[in-house]
Order: C-alpha cells, then sequence, then structure tokens
C-alpha cells in the first residue's frame, strides 16, 4: 500500500547539513497498525510529514497503492494528518471543522451533513456538534481531530503522537479507542509515539528508528523478543546485556559461551553477526534465579519488591548487575535473601545475539 | 503584601512631578484645543461663553464639506490599497522560507517610516508633476496613491505580526484536508488574520486622514484635505471653527481606535 524506497531528507547545505532521514525503505500494508517508534530527534515525524507532503524528500520514492506521490502537493494525496497539537480551526464549530475536507473535496451539502452526524457518533461527539472547539476538553479536542481527519475517508491516516497531551488515564482509553477505530474503517494507520508501551499495545508492526535510519521493523513481539540491535533492546523494555562469544551461527540459530566457560544456544540477529565477541540480550522476566554452577554465577546484591513482581540483582565478575524479574505468587516464600551465592539461568533460545 | 523590589521607580525623587509634567504637556493643549472649540466669542484664546456655533459653522463651511468628503474618498481608498497590500507582502514575508534579501525587502516595504516625508513629498511633487505635464491628469488618484504608499507599513506591521503568532499547524492541518493555497488562506489564514488586517486598515485610515506634508505637496489646485483646508485657514484670521474640526477629528481617531481595542478583546476570549 504505502511503499517507501530509498527515502532520505537532508536538511540545509555543506558543514551545517543535518540529515533527517537516511535511506529509508519500508512497505506498509493495507489496513495495518504500523507504528514510527524512536527517541525525539529520530526522524520519524519528519518521515511521516514526507507522507503527508510537508517535507520533500531529497531523494528517494514514495507511492500510495502505486501512485506516485511526492510529486503531488499535500491537498492532492488521499492522506489525512492528525496532528500533534490538534490543529483544530479556532474559529470554526466541531461540525465545521469535521467537514472542512470535504467541503473542500466539493462535496454536495446533503453528504457532508449524513457524514459528518455519522463521525461524531463514531468519536461519540454528537451532543458537541456546535460548541467552538476552545469550549471543549483535551481529550474531546482529540476526538474532533481524528473525527476531522477520518470524515474525508482517506486510505491512510497519519497520527503524530496524538496521545502525548492526554493525561495517563484518557490515554488508555484512547489507545484502544485508537485501535477500534482503525479496525472499523479498515483505514491504514502511520502512528508516531516515543512512548514503547503505546507501540507495542496498539501496533500490527512496529519501525524502531534512531538518527534517520530504521533499525529493524516487526510485530510487536519480534521486536521486543528479539531486538536485533543493543540500541532497539535498550529503548524498548528492560534488557539484560552479557558479554559472550559466538562461537557458531547456523540458520538463525548460535552457539555463545558464556564468560562462565558454560555455551548456551540464542537466536543470531536477521542478517546475521560476526563470530567473536558479541553482546546477548536477556529480558529479566525470561531469566531464573537458580542454584549457583548454572549459566552466570553471582551474588545477590539486591531484592527489590515491586507488587505484582520482584526484581533480583544479581552482581557477578566483569558484567554489569543483572536483573532477574519473577512474578509474585499470593502463596510463595521467598527462600532467597541478600549477598547470597546464586546462579542466572534462562532456557535455549531465549538470549538474543546482538548485531553490534 | 506587595512584593519587596530591589528598584522601584517610583520612590525617586521627582518621579511624581516628572510624570505629571509628561502628562500635562501631552494633554493640556488637546483639552484647551477641545473647550475653545466651543467658544461663543472669535477668539482662540479668550473665553467668552459656551456654544456650539463653529461647530454648526464647519458644518454649513461648503469649502468643509468638501474637504471631509475628500479625506474620507482618500482615507478609505489609501487604507484599503495599502491593507490589501500589505496582507500580501505580509504574507510574502512569514509564509516563504528564508530568502536571500529578506532583510533587505522589509527594510524597503517600511522605507516610508524612514525616510523624511519631507523628501518623499518632494519627489512625488516632481515626479507626479512630471505625469501631469505628460497626461493631463489633475484628479485625486495622485493623492490616494501617494497616501497609500506611506501607509503599508502601518498596515503591514499588525498584520505581519498577527501572521507571525498564527499556527502554522493550522494552515498544513487545512492543505491537509485537501484545501488549495487559496481555499486555506480564505477558509483559514484569513478568518484568522482578521483582527490584523483590521487594526491595519485602521491605522492606515487615521494616518492617511491625519496627514499634511505629503498632501500639502502633491494635491492639485483647489484639492482640499480637512488638514490643509485648515492648514490654510492658519494663514487668515483664526477662529474656533479650526478647534471644532480638530475636536471632530479627534474624535473619530478616539473612537476607532476604542473600537478596535474592544473588537480585539472580545475575538480573545
Amino acid at each position: 500500500m504505502i511503499e517507501i524506497t530509498g527515502l532520505s531528507k537532508t536538511f540545509g547545505a555543506g558543514p551545517s547539513a543535518f540529515t533527517a532521514l537516511e535511506n529509508i525503505n519500508v512497505t506498509i500494508k493495507e489496513n495495518e497498525f504500523f507504528t514510527l517508534l524512536g527517541p525525539s530527534g529520530c526522524g520519524k515525524t519528519t518521515l511521516l510529514r514526507s507522507i503527508a507532503g510537508f517535507v520533500n524528500p531529497t531523494s528517494g520514492s514514495l507511492t500510495v497503492n502505486g501512485e506516485d506521490m511526492l510529486s503531488k502537493p499535500p491537498y492532492a494525496r488521499p492522506v489525512n494528518t492528525v496532528f500533534q497539537n490538534y490543529a483544530l480551526f479556532p474559529h470554526m464549530t466541531v461540525a465545521e471543522n469535521i467537514g472542512f475536507g470535504l467541503e473542500m473535496l466539493g462535496r454536495p451539502k446533503s453528504e457532508i451533513k449524513s457524514v459528518v452526524a455519522d463521525m461524531l457518533d463514531l468519536v461519540q461527539m454528537a451532543p458537541m456538534a456546535d460548541r467552538m472547539t476552545s469550549q471543549i476538553s483535551g481529550g474531546q479536542q482529540q476526538r474532533v481531530a481524528l473525527a476531522r481527519a477520518l470524515a474525508p475517508k482517506p486510505k491512510v491516516l497519519l497520527l503524530d503522537e496524538p496521545l502525548s497531551a492526554l493525561d495517563f488515564k484518557l490515554r488508555k482509553d484512547m489507545q484502544i479507542e485508537l485501535k477500534r477505530l482503525q479496525s472499523e474503517t479498515g483505514i491504514t494507520f502511520v502512528f508516531v509515539t516515543h512512548d514503547q508501551e503505546e507501540a507495542l499495545t496498539m501496533s500490527d508492526r512496529i519501525a524502531v528508528m534512531k538518527s534517520g535510519r530504521i533499525l529493524q521493523i516487526g510485530g510487536p513481539k519480534d521486536i521486543y523478543d528479539h531486538p536485533a540491535e543493543r540500541f532497539v533492546a535498550d529503548f524498548i523494555g528492560d534488557t539484560n546485556f552479557v558479554s559472550a562469544n559466538l562461537l557458531s551461527e547456523d540458520n538463525g540459530k548460535a552457539q555463545v559461551r558464556l564468560p562462565s566457560g558454560a555455551t548456551v544456544e540464542a537466536r543470531s540477529p536477521e542478517g546475521g553477526a560476526h563470530s567473536g565477541a558479541v553482546t546477548i540480550a536477556v529480558r529479566p522476566e525470561h531469566a531464573m534465579l537458580s542454584e549457583p554452577g548454572a549459566l552466570i554465577d553471582g551474588r545477590l546484591k539486591n531484592i527489590v519488591y515491586f507488587g505484582t513482581d520482584t526484581h533480583y540483582h544479581v552482581e557477578s565478575e566483569g558484567q554489569p548487575t543483572f536483573v532477574i524479574r519473577r512474578q509474585n505468587q499470593p502463596d510463595a516464600v521467598e527462600h532467597h535473601s541478600v549477598g547470597d551465592s546464586v546462579g542466572i539461568s534462562f532456557n535455549p533460545g531465549i538470549a538474543q545475539v546482538l548485531r553490534d | 503584601m506587595a512584593k519587596p523590589r530591589a528598584f522601584d521607580v517610583r520612590q525617586q525623587t521627582g518621579f511624581t512631578l516628572v510624570a505629571l509634567s509628561c502628562f500635562v504637556m501631552l494633554y493640556l493643549p488637546i483639552i484647551l484645543l477641545v473647550i475653545y472649540s466651543f467658544n461663543a466669542g472669535t477668539s482662540i484664546a479668550i473665553w467668552e461663553g459656551f456654544s456650539w456655533q463653529w461647530y454648526a459653522a464647519a458644518w454649513e463651511n461648503e469649502k468643509v464639506q468638501e474637504a471631509t468628503v475628500l479625506s474620507l474618498i482618500i482615507a478609505s481608498s489609501a487604507s484599503l490599497v495599502a491593507t490589501s497590500v500589505a496582507v500580501m507582502a505580509a504574507l510574502a514575508t512569514t509564509r516563504t522560507g528564508k530568502f536571500r534579501g529578506s532583510g533587505l525587502v522589509f527594510a524597503m516595504i517600511n522605507q516610508p517610516l524612514m525616510i523624511p516625508e519631507i523628501v518623499t513629498a518632494v519627489a512625488l511633487l516632481l515626479f507626479f508633476a512630471m505625469i501631469k505635464v505628460a497626461t493631463g491628469y489633475t484628479g485625486i488618484w495622485y493623492l490616494i496613491i501617494a497616501h497609500s504608499a506611506f501607509c503599508i507599513p502601518f498596515a503591514y506591521m499588525p498584520v505581519r505580526a498577527r501572521l507571525q503568532s498564527m499556527d502554522l499547524n493550522l494552515e498544513q492541518a487545512a492543505a491537509d484536508l485537501y484545501g488549495r493555497p487559496w481555499q486555506v488562506f480564505r477558509r483559514v489564514t484569513l478568518p484568522q488574520l482578521w483582527p490584523g488586517v483590521l487594526a491595519g486598515a485602521m491605522l492606515s485610515f487615521v494616518i492617511s486622514l491625519d496627514d499634511v506634508v505629503i498632501t500639502e505637496f502633491v494635491k492639485s489646485a483647489g484639492q482640499d484635505t480637512l488638514p490643509t483646508y485648515m492648514l490654510g485657514q492658519l494663514r487668515r484670521a483664526i477662529t474656533p471653527e479650526v478647534n471644532a474640526i480638530s475636536t471632530v477629528l479627534l474624535a473619530i481617531s478616539v473612537a476607532l481606535v476604542v473600537a478596535f481595542y474592544l473588537l480585539s478583546k472580545s475575538k480573545e476570549k
């Protein structure tokens, strides 16, 4: 549906030039909830604005349903945007805002009226139709911005951190709401966020970005369980990094030797890794506390109780502190205490070899 | 309790005296002008009782009527032309990327503020004289063009300020929702810009209404605006009629300023 090939964007020229996007290649499928995730300044918003037409890429191509977009001005593209600050027209009512796109397309008044009514129902704002946009709350403005962008039935809806201005509770509600709207309307959503949790809960696929490049594309589970790079592993969730030695690699499976001498099967990253010194990543909830003589041995430095789970901090020589997360059971008895010699173990195929 | 301040200008010696004398210098002459416009006698300095007669005299004076009509025509036309040009200039200087020489363009738009008015007046006198010789046309368009030109910076300033404080996202949102550039301007930019446009138009109107120097140099024989008519009167026996006309001009200016203030207040809400 959306094909982006070799897309680059450089702002400025000469020594002060800044590369915002570097050789972006991505295909977004029909009816997909696709998320661009990354820290601020990673280029995710520039990429979104390139699709909308507010940024002219320096090179590359961008098509929607096979139709070239880069030669078209924003008003001629079949995409609509939900802006970060909503950008509602302050001199128009809620209904006029929602009808604006259809009005610009020159649709008959009767059609505009019925679509606006449908949209108001869809976002549950019907009682507010005649209010000015300054007279409604932030969450309601958010709904109006969504309805306004959905009303012309675009092929693609672009969302630029639309939930960042809402408070925690409202944000949770809107996450579910957005997901519902996406499946009800069947429109492809391209969602930009820096919030990894938001990305994991809502997306069909996520592209993790850093410094103008896409590091990894995959489903939430792929990205979380099998991060290809250290940055991805670190940015999404908590991770333990362990230095190890790559012995062999075959068909996605790698044998690594840990500093303790033990060898374990791990997953190799997409495209493979060089043998020799590597870093492997293990999620805190994927590791178990066991007796000494396990994959990694160490000393229990700290036990932190979190209510739903308990974190065990294990110190071992030459490695950063390893965190193990164990879900708490109502009748569990704590039989470890700080200072104990313990071991850390994890199942074969759990650890992920990182590309860098 | 008020916060103690390190430096409070109001506590400096002589503050009250300086402040008071400034206000007296500013407003006493105007107050006297207004008071003597109601003088029953013919003097502008000796009070002889209250009367509306000079207002009546001004109202019935054909010369004043003609000058008023000419002043209003010129001020309205100039403010219309200057504001239209200013809106276009402001859009060009705020809605395009920074281009080479944009600072120069800004300076050139504001040229009338920087060049001494008398220089512009003489230059226009000479320039229009050539055109008059070539075409034989001696109508009011010379005045309208000259007034429009020097009103542009006064219209440009508020429009530009408004454009700069406007949310660019609104225009992008309109373009995103299939608005072509002209539609975006008409449906989103202009309604937002309106207070700035109105302020520019009112300011231009007042500035044009008030102008003496350029008008005096540019006007053809027999043409008089209110200010040049009053200037002409000063050469003869001066009567409180001049006071009456001034008071009316003052009232119009104050009314416009107050109207604009109230308008911009209600828009903010």
